[in-house]
């Protein structure tokens, strides 16, 4: 009882693994070709900019917000930092190029996290409004033009693989920024982990009145986080620029939505206080599996949308159903020491 | 001044026409300021925008054709936000009201194609049915969104952000992606068809605002939608059925959004399944802009036609100043995030002595409830 409850951990990451195990194993069985490199590269390739912007998202969810802006953040900064560039006919460098999105990026999500940390506006309609904003600024501003070509250094990224293999498939490519998504993964789960910020994040979620009592600046760390999803995002709109070959002002706007359930698929709670990395990376890479399995099934692609909303209410469904069976129960003493195990018999 | 510098060119008679209808307008909304936050704000904004765009451009502007086109396309829009205002007042979202507008559209076109291919008599002759089959549609799907958050218990943002990608992909895969054609035609007829100037279409919107006005307004299922959205637990505990209001809630709000695609097609004899994909968070940002609470508890009616109406006058009026739709996207979230930050700052004041008390008051509450739910597990 003990291992299953750990296994199932504390966002049902556990059930969540069970089911892409499950998923995987039984697409392998019915379609040998499934179970290859090349499928599992160009599953972890589709996921590079959705995990992105779907951890950059966690941030938020889990302070207790919801962010519909990121997007245009994402594509803004990188747009932006393109046009630069190609205006001027000055290519930069990667690291230039990067962090001048991840500037922009940062400056966007301070508008937001200064008009919601500074009025205490429902973020939802905050960042509603901002997404106007930011998408008209872009398009009037900046430009609306499609660029096919992107400047040299950012093309020649986009060709470069970390793993090149032969198969009897054919060639399987893993590309550079899956590294950079496991990179940003890793280092969010540390921040949520081991910093003051990363608590603080949790307690704000939980409740917002009583982080502020114990002493967590509610104004700066709502601040903070914005900026830090805008710099995020930037990220995942340049990496989105960089494998797509072109830059289109018009792309992944639109697609917020899906981020979002991706990341509450991964358990966290749209009320703040709760979701973990883990979680996300499993949700966002469920969905993708269950894409691509769809579609090697023959099932039309055209049913996807259909299959993650099915998906997001049996996700949500199954946690809505047993977090009532939990507050239904009777709560007694020997209930709580059993379910604080170990670490309460050590006390004592 | 500049009025005068205009007169010329439309006729003294309309400008002092307008002139007495603004007076009018303002002496109103000030009777209003202090009775209701949302309407009077927005008439305000109504006003002064329709007082902005006909200064600058009265010509194009206040011409005939500019004002039907405001009153032929606010209606689908403001019928949406409207269902997005129930939903809201419980203290909920509807995300998927597009989706379930669009599934409506595309059921009631797809139908009378089917119907119309073996005898086009008999299409054009259904056309009752068929309107009655889209609002069945929408009453569904909303029915399937209550079931889902009162029965299932998902947080209505998750439950509907679910059912929109369903029912968008049920859409998607019936009609390949592709534009349906086809309606009949007393439904382009009667989209097409005014009453003196003002279209049918708008007339429509306005009985349905009434309608909803009415049951908000003045029946125990209104005074239940507004005790769910203010206090779900006091609800709960004072014995208002929570489940079958949420569920009313949803189906009202679906049948809403059926509508919604009836007018789809009254305007224009198409459907698709991506139509209006921009509508989802314009229509949140009129019910907010309407007075709306996002916490649930308080919506007008009145606020949100008039905010309707405003983005409308706003949209149509950066059209005749000939700006992009982009600039009118950055006017959208202007005017919504100032609205929003000048809601706070008149309210700020009150508020920051209040915590203290509200929290105590909060905590007292949990504490008996908590004690209450003792009393029944005792029991």
């Amino acid at each position: 009882m003990q291992l299953l409850r750990k296994f199932r951990g504390a966002n049902n990451e556990g059930s969540l693994a069970l089911i892409l195990l499950v998923v995987v194993l039984g697409m392998s069985l019915l379609n040998p070709v499934f179970f290859s490199v090349n499928t599992a590269f160009s599953i972890l390739r589709a996921a590079t900019v959705p995990m992105i912007l779907a951890l950059a998202v966690l941030l938020v969810i889990i302070s207790g917000g919801i962010d519909v802006s990121f997007p245009v953040v994402a594509i803004g900064s990188a747009y932006t930092a393109v046009t630069i560039c190609l205006k001027t006919g000055f290519d930069p460098g990667l690291p230039a190029i990067f962090g001048m999105a991840i500037i922009i990026g940062g400056l966007l999500g301070l508008v937001n996290g200064f008009v919601i940390a500074k009025f205490r506006l429902p973020t939802l309609i905050v960042t509603l409004g901002t997404q106007g904003i930011f998408f008209g600024a872009m398009l009037v501003y900046v430009g609306t033009r499609y660029y096919p070509s992107l400047p040299a250094s950012m093309a020649a990224l986009s060709a470069v693989n970390v793993v090149e293999l032969t198969t009897g498939a054919g060639r399987a490519y893993l590309h550079v920024l899956v590294l950079l998504s496991i990179a940003i993964a890793i280092a969010i789960w540390a921040v949520l982990k081991f910093t003051m910020f990363g608590r603080a994040l949790y307690a704000i979620g939980g409740d917002v009145e009583g982080a502020r009592r114990a002493g967590i600046r509610v104004v700066r760390t709502q601040l903070l986080i914005y900026v830090l999803v805008g710099m995020v995002a930037a990220i995942g709109g340049v990496a989105y620029v960089v494998m797509s070959r072109s830059a289109n002002p018009q792309d992944l706007v639109g697609g917020e939505l899906d981020i979002i359930a991706a990341v509450v698929l991964g358990g966290a709670s749209i009320f703040g206080g709760r979701g973990s990395v883990l979680g996300t990376v499993l949700g966002v890479l469920l969905i993708q599996v269950i894409n691509n399995s769809l579609l090697l099934v023959g099932v039309p692609s055209a049913w996807l949308r259909a299959a993650v909303g099915l998906l997001l209410i049996l996700g949500v469904g199954v946690q809505a159903v047993s977090a009532r069976r939990n507050s239904q129960r009777i709560h007694t003493v020997d209930d709580a020491v059993e379910a604080a195990g170990p670490e309460l018999e050590k006390v004592s | 001044m500049k009025t005068e510098q205009a007169q010329p060119e439309t006729g003294a008679n309309s400008f002092a026409a307008m002139n007495n209808r603004i007076g009018r307008v303002v002496a109103e909304a000030v009777g209003r300021t202090l009775r209701d936050r949302g309407v009077s704000r927005m008439l305000i904004a109504l006003v002064a925008a329709f007082a902005f765009f006909a200064i600058m451009r009265p010509q194009i502007f206040l011409g005939p054709i500019n004002m039907q086109n405001i009153m032929v396309a606010a209606p689908e829009v403001g019928v949406i936000a409207i269902a997005m205002m129930l939903a809201m007042l419980t203290g909920g979202i509807d995300l998927s009201l597009v989706s379930i507008a669009n599934l409506s559209a595309v059921t009631m076109s797809t139908l009378f194609t089917m119907m119309a291919a073996s005898n086009p008599a008999t299409g054009q002759s259904m056309t009752v049915p068929l309107v009655l089959i889209g609002l069945l549609v929408g009453a569904a799907c909303g029915l399937l969104n209550g079931l889902l958050i009162s029965l299932v218990g998902i947080t209505p943002i998750l439950a509907t952000l679910a059912t929109m990608q369903i029912l968008n992909g049920i859409a998607i895969v019936w009609t390949g992606g592709k534009t349906l054609y086809g309606a009949p035609a007393a439904l382009t007829t009667f989209g097409k068809t005014a009453l003196g100037p003002v279209p049918m279409l708008f007339i429509v919107f306005i009985l349905v605002a009434i309608v909803i006005a009415t049951v908000v307004r003045s029946t125990a299922l209104g005074r239940k939608l507004e005790l769910q959205g203010a206090n779900p637990v006091a609800a709960r505990f004072s014995g208002i059925p929570s489940r079958s209001v949420l569920i009313a809630s949803y189906t009202i709000g679906g049948t809403l959004a059926g509508l919604a695609g009836v007018l789809f097609l009254c305007r224009n004899p198409t459907a698709s399944a991506d139509y209006g994909a921009s509508y989802v968070l314009l229509v949140i940002v009129i019910a907010v802009l309407g007075g709306t609470n996002p916490n649930g508890g308080f919506a007008t009616v009145a606020g949100v036609v008039l905010a309707t109406l405003t983005l409308q006058v706003v949209a149509s009026g950066f059209t005749a100043l000939r700006l992009s739709p982009y600039q009118y996207s950055i006017a959208q979230g202007v005017i919504l995030v100032v609205v929003m930050i000048l809601d706070t700052i008149n309210w700020s004041r009150p508020k920051l002595r209040k915590p203290a008390v509200t929290t105590d008051s909060a905590s007292l509450q949990t504490t008996q409830v908590g004690s209450i739910k003792k009393d029944k597990e005792q029991e």
